[in-house]
């Protein structure tokens, strides 16, 4: 397979075909007869998961650095280039992004019967930026598609949404651009703090990676700005309050494409620019604090909202924040283990929670409401709903030999050397998560079958089965045999650990251990 | 490169050739307008001859530009260099488009007066002397020139008392901000013994801090805030806006605005280098009370005209950050930003002018509300329009944006850069709304976009706008580039000096 892939070129052109290829979509789309799109739609998205697949075989586990490079001038002479490439930070968000795509297109297939061609122009347009955003290696490139993200999801929201969609678009959009407008003038500070120093303006992320000692001065303000960006986009504890609004208000794909892609952009600039480019400060004790409070109270803090929601659909946005609040840690546990361990969350996380919100948006379709109470004896009516509803939930929940498990094991094993208060509590909340969960599970699907409309539900169409499978497949492969993914992972991870380490606030070091269970 | 001796009249006229051209023209579009001027076609006609006029001045610009005509020595009277034909480009196509979106317009709304072109070049002479000049009193004629002009056609819309309150207010503040800066003029020729700005600077350099200069420059600052809007001396804007024809608040927005700020680079970078200490702080003062104030007073505006006028308001303060920059790189973002603001902006008035009803008092947002249904291409160009002047990657406002922040940063001057990126956060409470408005919400009553008439002028502007806002959004390496070079060629006093040893 590689020699095959090597013979065509595949990483040379690979991820530029990956950005274009949405675009392409987006002018056939509008310029084909309105009753195309949802087939141009479809086969775009086959085509780009098809060649995303490749990066599967095509990536090097080995190396730790930036692969399928392309670096074009763009402004050359600002330091601006159109530079892209990947690692095993963002190998699993490209591959998931892709592969979410023709189920979102089949998840829409008859949910969405107004404006159908806007609607699915603007699903393709949310996927280039959200590549873009996992490629760019380039600042200013980042921060263009950072932003650019806001347009399609805002009128995806704010035109196919339901009943307080307007709110709920303006809210995202108000929220986001907030937290990200600092960043570009803190972005455009780097450039000219490291042009200054070293005479070479860039925008460049090695460049400014390489150079960051010149930026410790102003390290507090930058990487306030920074974090104030993305930990919007996560969302951290209290910046978080969009993200139930949106997802309830979005349509099904809408609320996919959210949970599974658009909040780890958030964890994954920490990751990527946030904490590389000021490991010091990032890492200094009571910033550390400070995250991790936040982190450990948005798991607490979402769990116990969940425990009260009425309402199914909000009551999975807010399970998100609590997933969220574990990567978090990981990421600030700042060990291999706990880094992988969140980038494992984040790919369960997508699973798990995307399969759910399909499957509100199915009981959605069937019954108009999202009200827990509506709800009763639904498995009675509806076994593969209710099936795939209870594998997706034990996911979520992290359920050993599920892919949730995996991911909060190492975090949980990975932090608990530097943060044993927090790694602790955290793992008491795991508890919580358990019930809120099967407190819905219960509700809607074994309590009595009551109701006319309830009794009168059908079960998963081959088309719901088309959508739901391939995620339950892949959340049970992930917990059983994880071991491709963290040999994808590892290398970028420990990358990643080493270049902060020397900058940890000292704690107990756990012995160390890989992931993947080889000798260190 | 070609210099010219600007000590001889043969090198004068050849210098202020552009202006020459169009005055020359005006006359002809006079008489034009005598011999007909009953019908609308008649207005009409005179609208197409005016365009074609500012097409010749444009020519003749972009020649001197291209064969590289530039002055020996001290540029007596007028700039020659690229910063000034760029300018002097901008101001004409912002005229052409008026003429061009005036045409529909006016008949539309029956104002059947086509002096009313004759105005709008006589307006654009006065621009064209603005942005050129090297000396103060040409400077203030050219303001007069062009005031007196543009207070007539604020007022032109005979049907509307509005439009009448808005000439008289414009024209009551617009004298007494003459009269401040005419009093700048003469304090800063008292202290010199100069009207030309490079000698003057050049002599203020030279002798202790003179009280005189100092007031003379605070005068000159008061009268250029007056005529670009910027707060606290802003007051006349969003009421004259509101009131104005359409296509004149346009022209009023961009137009005066692109001659203001030229002339105030000028008059700042080449007449007081050495008072910089003295008007840095003020302007800053001014840019963060024109960013505060008007991002926040916009919020609450119901009025798609006003809504825009504070809009102005504020970016006046984006612009007034960059003039602070006093940089070439501060230079260059108030060239390329003018150059966007203006694009932008013309293209939301034009339509804006598209969707007013006729008689009515003026376009409320909720006038807005489902024009996507109706008129999707409109509804997007105009939303495009916003999110460029919001500054959104992707669009030609955030290439002006990312400038103005870069040229402050590169100072160490951290407030400023931060302000302007909180101002378009602000910016966003009321230009999303207007963008739900049309693409989100349903009609009011099924009729209500019956109206909405854009004339093919008129589409071919705004769709050229909005084409190339998102081409230079994304490609914005001519502009640059040719910003860049523009700057570069700068005339200014250390170059004059260098030049005469």
């Amino acid at each position: 397979m590689q020699a095959l892939l090597q013979s065509i070129g595949y990483q040379h052109w690979i991820l530029n075909v990956l950005l274009l290829l949405p675009m392409v979509g987006v002018v056939l789309v509008l310029v084909a007869p309105e009753r195309w799109a949802r087939w141009l739609t479809l086969v775009v998205a086959t085509a780009e998961f098809v060649l995303a697949l490749g990066l599967w075989w095509a990536f090097d586990s080995a190396t730790g650095g930036m692969q399928f490079t392309t670096s074009l001038p763009w402004l050359p002479e600002f330091g601006i280039h159109y530079r892209i490439g990947l690692d095993g930070l963002s190998l699993f968000m490209i591959l998931l992004a892709t592969a979410m795509m023709p189920l979102l297109v089949w998840g829409s297939w008859f949910a969405i019967d107004t404006k159908v061609r806007g609607y699915y122009a603007l699903l393709l347009a949310l996927k280039t930026g959200m590549i873009g955003v996992f490629v760019a290696m380039d600042l200013f490139l980042f921060y263009c598609f950072w932003e650019l993200l806001l347009i399609p999801m805002y009128f995806l929201i704010g035109t196919w949404g339901s009943a307080n969609r307007l709110y709920a678009a303006t809210k995202f959009v108000v929220y986001t651009f907030a937290g990200s407008v600092m960043m570009l003038v803190a972005i455009i500070a780097m450039v000219v703090l490291v042009g200054k120093g070293t005479g070479e303006y860039s925008f460049a992320y090695d460049h400014l990676v390489q150079n960051r000692d010149l930026l410790a001065p102003w390290a507090p303000y930058l990487f306030t700005a920074f974090a104030l960006a993305f930990a919007v986009k996560v969302p951290i504890f209290p910046l978080h309050t969009w993200l139930p609004d949106a997802h309830v208000e979005a349509p099904t794909a809408g609320s996919v494409d959210l949970a599974v892609i658009l909040l780890k952009m958030g964890t994954y600039g920490f990751l990527r620019f946030a904490i590389p480019f000021f490991p010091a400060f990032a890492l200094s004790a009571p910033v550390a604090a400070v995250f991790v409070t936040l982190a450990v109270s948005g798991i607490i803090y979402a769990a116990l909202v969940s425990m009260v929601q009425p309402d199914l659909k909000k009551l999975i946005a807010y399970s998100s924040v609590s997933h969220l609040g574990f990567v978090m840690l990981g990421i600030w546990g700042g060990t291999v283990e706990s880094v992988q361990g969140a980038i494992m969350v984040m790919i369960a996380h997508g699973l798990s929670t995307g399969a759910l919100f399909f499957l509100v948006g199915m009981l959605y379709e069937r019954r108009h409401t999202r009200l827990l109470s509506e709800y009763g004896g639904v498995a009675r009516v509806a076994p593969l709903l209710g099936t795939a509803f209870v594998i997706a939930s034990f996911a979520s929940i992290g359920l050993p030999g599920l892919s949730g498990f995996v991911g909060e094991f190492l975090i949980l094993l990975g932090s608990f050397g530097r943060y044993p208060v927090a790694t602790t509590i955290a793992t008491i909340v795991v508890v919580f998560a358990a019930a809120y969960l099967l407190r819905a599970v219960q509700q809607v699907f074994f309590n009595p079958l009551v109701g006319a409309e309830n009794k009168a539900m059908h079960d998963a169409t081959p088309r719901e089965l088309a959508v739901l499978v391939p995620l339950l497949a892949a959340m049970v492969w992930m917990g059983l045999y994880p071991q491709p993914i963290l040999r994808r992972t590892e290398a970028a991870a420990r990358r990643y650990v080493e270049t902060v380490t020397p900058y940890l606030t000292p704690g107990v070091r756990p012995p160390v251990t890989t992931a993947a269970g080889d000798a260190p | 490169m070609n210099t010219i001796d600007l000590s001889r009249p043969t090198g004068l006229m050849l210098a202020l050739l552009p202006s020459l051209v169009l005055t020359a023209w005006s006359l002809v579009v006079l008489l034009v307008i005598g011999w007909r001027h009953r019908t609308e076609a008649d207005s009409r006609l005179a609208g197409i001859v005016s365009a074609i006029g500012v097409g010749f001045a444009g020519l003749a610009t972009l020649w001197m530009w291209f064969s590289d005509i530039r002055a020996a020595g001290v540029p007596h009277m007028v700039y020659l260099d690229g910063y000034r034909y760029s300018a002097e480009l901008l101001v004409l196509f912002v005229a052409l488009t008026t003429c061009l979106l005036s045409l529909r317009f006016m008949g539309r709304q029956r104002l059947l007066a086509p002096e009313y072109y004759a105005l709008v070049l006589f307006a654009t002479i006065g621009m064209q002397l603005m942005v050129s000049s090297s000396d103060l009193v040409l400077i203030f004629l050219g303001l007069e020139v062009m005031s007196v002009a543009v207070y007539v056609l604020a007022g032109y819309d005979r049907f509307r008392r509005s439009s009448a309150e808005a000439a008289l207010k414009y024209f009551l503040i617009g004298a007494f901000a003459s009269g401040f800066l005419l009093y700048g003029i003469a304090l800063t020729y008292g202290a010199t013994g100069e009207t030309n700005l490079v000698l003057a600077g050049r002599v203020l350099a030279g002798m202790p801090a003179s009280t005189l200069a100092q007031v003379g420059l605070g005068m000159l600052l008061i009268g250029f805030g007056f005529k670009v809007a910027a707060v606290p001396f802003h007051m006349w804007a969003p009421d004259v806006y509101d009131g104005a024809p359409t296509p004149v608040t346009g022209f009023m927005a961009t137009g005066v605005k692109t001659a203001g700020f030229i002339a105030l680079v000028r008059v700042l970078n080449d007449g007081f280098p050495s008072l910089t200490d003295l008007w840095q702080p003020a302007l800053a003062v001014l840019a963060i009370l024109s960013i505060v104030v008007g991002n926040v007073v916009a919020l609450a505006q119901t009025s798609m005209k006003r809504l825009l006028a504070y809009s102005s308001i504020s970016h006046a303060g984006y612009l007034m950050v960059a003039v602070w920059a006093a940089s070439p790189a501060g230079h260059m973002a108030v060239l390329l930003y003018l150059w966007a603001y203006s694009l932008t902006s013309l293209a939301a008035f034009g339509m804006v002018a598209a969707v007013e009803h006729v008689g009515a008092r003026t376009v409320r947002i909720e006038d807005l509300e489902g024009l996507f249904r109706t008129r999707p291409w409109g509804a997007l160009s105009m939303s495009v329009c916003l999110l460029s002047l919001l500054g959104f990657p992707g669009t030609f406002g955030f290439i002006g944006k990312w400038l103005i922040m870069s040229a402050t940063l590169e100072h160490g001057q951290v407030v400023l850069p931060v302000l302007v990126g909180l101002g378009s956060l602000v910016s966003l409470g009321y230009y999303l709304p207007v963008i739900m408005a049309m693409t989100m919400k349903p009609e009011r009553t099924p009729e209500v976009h019956r109206q909405v008439l854009v004339s093919k002028a008129g589409k071919v502007i705004i769709a050229g706008a909005v084409a190339a806002i998102i081409f230079l959004g994304i490609w914005p390496r001519i502009p640059l580039d040719l910003g860049r070079r523009t700057v570069e060629s700068m005339t200014n006093a250390a170059v004059v000096a260098a030049e005469q040893p």
